[in-house]
Formats: C-alpha cells, structure tokens, sequence
C-alpha cells in the first residue's frame, strides 16, 4: 500500500506545507491555550509563557516545568525532567536526515522538529521533489510553531474566558491529532509482521497513557514494538530454514 | 523578573535543541563516513523507529480528553471514518478534518442525548 497524497505543483514548497501541517492546528491551538492558561495560573507573566513555548517549544515537558517551577522544584531538578521528557526527539532527526539535502539551515530547522512535525515529514518528504524539501518543512514547521505560541499567548491572555465560553471546542478540536496520526500510519499496515508490531505499539502505548504515563509511553511502546519486530523476523527465519530442509 | 526562571526556560531551550539537532550532525557524518547510498547506511532499528514512533504517539493520542463512554464512542467513530475517508482520497487534510467533524458531532449528540 502505498500513500499517494496529492502534491499541488501550483503551490509553493512553502504554502505547500503549511497545506499539509493545517490538521496539526487542531490539536496545538486548544492545547497551546491551556498551557497558556495553566502558566498564568502558576503566575507567569504572559511574556514568560510564550517565550516557554516559542524557546522550548515541546509541550509535555512545559506543563511539567511550569508545574515543577511553581512548586519551587530546584533548577537543575527542572531542567534535567524537562530534558528527560523530551530525550525521545532524539531519534527523529536519523530518520530524517537521508530524506533532505545538504545545508546548514536544516540544524537551524530542527528546532522545529516536534512529535507531530516528524511523523508529517516522515511521511510527507519521501514523496516530494528534493529541491522543494527544505521549504516544504520550513513552511510545515513554521505553522506549527506559530501555531504554538500564539495559541500560549492567547491562552495567557483569555483562556479562562474562551474555556467557558466553548468548553467543548477544548474536547473536539484535540481529536485532529489521533486523526493525523492514524492517516500517517496507516499506509504503513503492508504485512501481516507489520500489523502484529504496530498494533502492539499502538496498544501498549494506549494502555500506558491510559495508566497515565504518558512521558514514557512513545519511547517504552515504541521499544516493544521494535522487540517484537525482531522476535517475529527471527521466528521466521527458524520457519524458514525448518521448511528449506 | 525572575532570573533563576529565566535561567531555567533558556538551559531547556538550549537542551532541547540540542537533542534535535546534535542527532542531524552525528548522523550526516556517519552517512558520509560511509559514502553510499543513504538509504541503506542507517542502522535498521533506527529505520524502525521512524514508524514506531508514529504508532506510540497514536496510541497515546487515542486517550480522549473526555474520559467516559461518550469520549470512547466519539473516539471509536472518529478513528472508523478517518479511516474509511483514507482509505477512499488517500489524501491527508480530508480525512483529518471528517475525523474530527464526525468526532464533534458525535460528542455533541450523544452528550445532547444523554
């Protein structure tokens, strides 16, 4: 199975992406203005709030700096939590790096590499032009972040008000995530092996955020889908070998 | 101001820039080490990941904010359709924004009905 997903030659590697990166808005925005609004609550100054959000730019670990700041956490305490959290980007760029061109820019352009921004260019960049990638991610990315700090801004500003007035905008609007994911992955469902270790990571991580360890959900889930890739590969190569002899 | 908070929010930043970016440098000169074909000079666990990593980060997305029968239902509804609709366009915005309206709708419904 493949994903051939439209590439419109009209528009520009840029617009392009922020084409493409628009479903990432439903799930950054409501959650943008909570952060915003939790900060504030923990007396942030909306200044501070949305240079947390457009400096560290990783949400998980925000809320969990902020929280751990008000408490009066020691600064190496926060610091080495927040980093720990976000150890998991790690092993985006590898991927990545055979998918684009040369160029000094791209060090500057991983700032911008986030969960979602990954599994979009994971899937997007290998059906593009390679002359077009860099600015297709720029213009993906630059979404997104924006997204992301005026979403903390206006959360600092007016959360509480916009939280009561649509309470259930903050409960649909995250549903864009989990959406854009499934189509990211989908196309990758090709084999029988394939179903069994995505459906495995996909279960074991929604068991352990529903346990609500969320922070070591990706990178645990992710671990034991890759064991059980290898156990399977192995399994069959034993078969293999039994009915070759 | 805050100087410790400030001190704190720039050696995050600092870090997790860091992490996404020293991986890009180590791994352009490891595939230039090696000068072949890209694709094939990776590890194969790293290659894994990619995928994997999507997968996770589904599975954790799943929870819905709103954790009752409705939030399951809606969830349920939302997946099945996002699905079908990727499965019909084999396109990225249509199918995300189906999702959600068929979410939104079915929330609404049923915490209406209820």
């Amino acid at each position: 199975m493949n994903n051939p997903t439209t590439n419109d030659s009209s528009l520009s590697p840029w617009l392009q992406g922020m084409r493409d990166a628009m479903p990432l808005l439903g799930g950054y925005i409501p959650v943008a203005i909570s952060f915003g609004l939790i900060a504030t609550q923990a007396n942030f100054s909306v200044w501070e709030a949305t240079a947390i959000s457009a400096l560290i730019y990783a949400g998980a670990s925000q809320f969990l700096m902020v929280a751990m700041l008000a408490s009066g956490a020691s600064t190496w305490l926060v610091v080495v939590m927040t980093l720990l959290i976000n150890a998991r980007h790690v092993v985006y760029a590898p991927n990545l790096t055979p998918l684009v061109p040369p160029g000094r820019r791209w060090i500057a352009l991983m700032h911008g590499l986030t969960d979602q921004v990954f599994a979009l260019a994971h899937n997007r960049l290998p059906q593009l032009p390679m002359a077009t990638r860099q600015g297709w991610y720029s213009g993906a990315a630059l979404l997104a972040w924006v997204s992301w700090v005026l979403g903390t801004t206006l959360g600092a500003v007016a959360g509480a008000s916009l939280t009561q007035q649509w309470p259930l905008l903050g409960e649909v609007m995250p549903f864009a995530l989990p959406a854009l994911f499934l189509v990211l992955i989908a196309p990758r469902f090709t084999s029988p092996l394939w179903f069994i270790v995505l459906g495995l990571t996909i279960g074991t991580a929604l068991m352990l955020a529903v346990l609500q360890f969320s922070n070591a959900a990706i990178p645990v889930a992710a671990a034991a889908g890759a064991l059980a890739y290898y156990v399977l590969m192995a399994l069959n190569q034993k078969t293999g070998a039994e009915h070759g002899h | 101001m805050d100087t410790n908070r400030w001190l704190v929010i720039l050696l995050c930043a600092a870090g997790t820039f860091l992490i996404r970016a020293l991986p890009l440098v180590w791994t352009r000169r490891h595939l230039a080490r090696r000068q072949n074909d890209t694709a094939n000079t990776l590890p194969t666990w790293l290659g894994l990941l990619g995928p994997l990593m999507i997968a996770a980060m589904f599975g954790v997305s799943l929870v819905p904010v709103r954790q009752d029968w409705v939030g399951v239902i809606a969830t349920l509804a939302g997946c099945a359709i996002t699905l079908f609709s990727w499965y019909h366009s084999r396109t990225l915005g249509k199918p995300v924004f189906i999702g959600v309206v068929v979410f939104g709708l079915v929330t609404y419904g049923l915490t209406h009905l209820h």
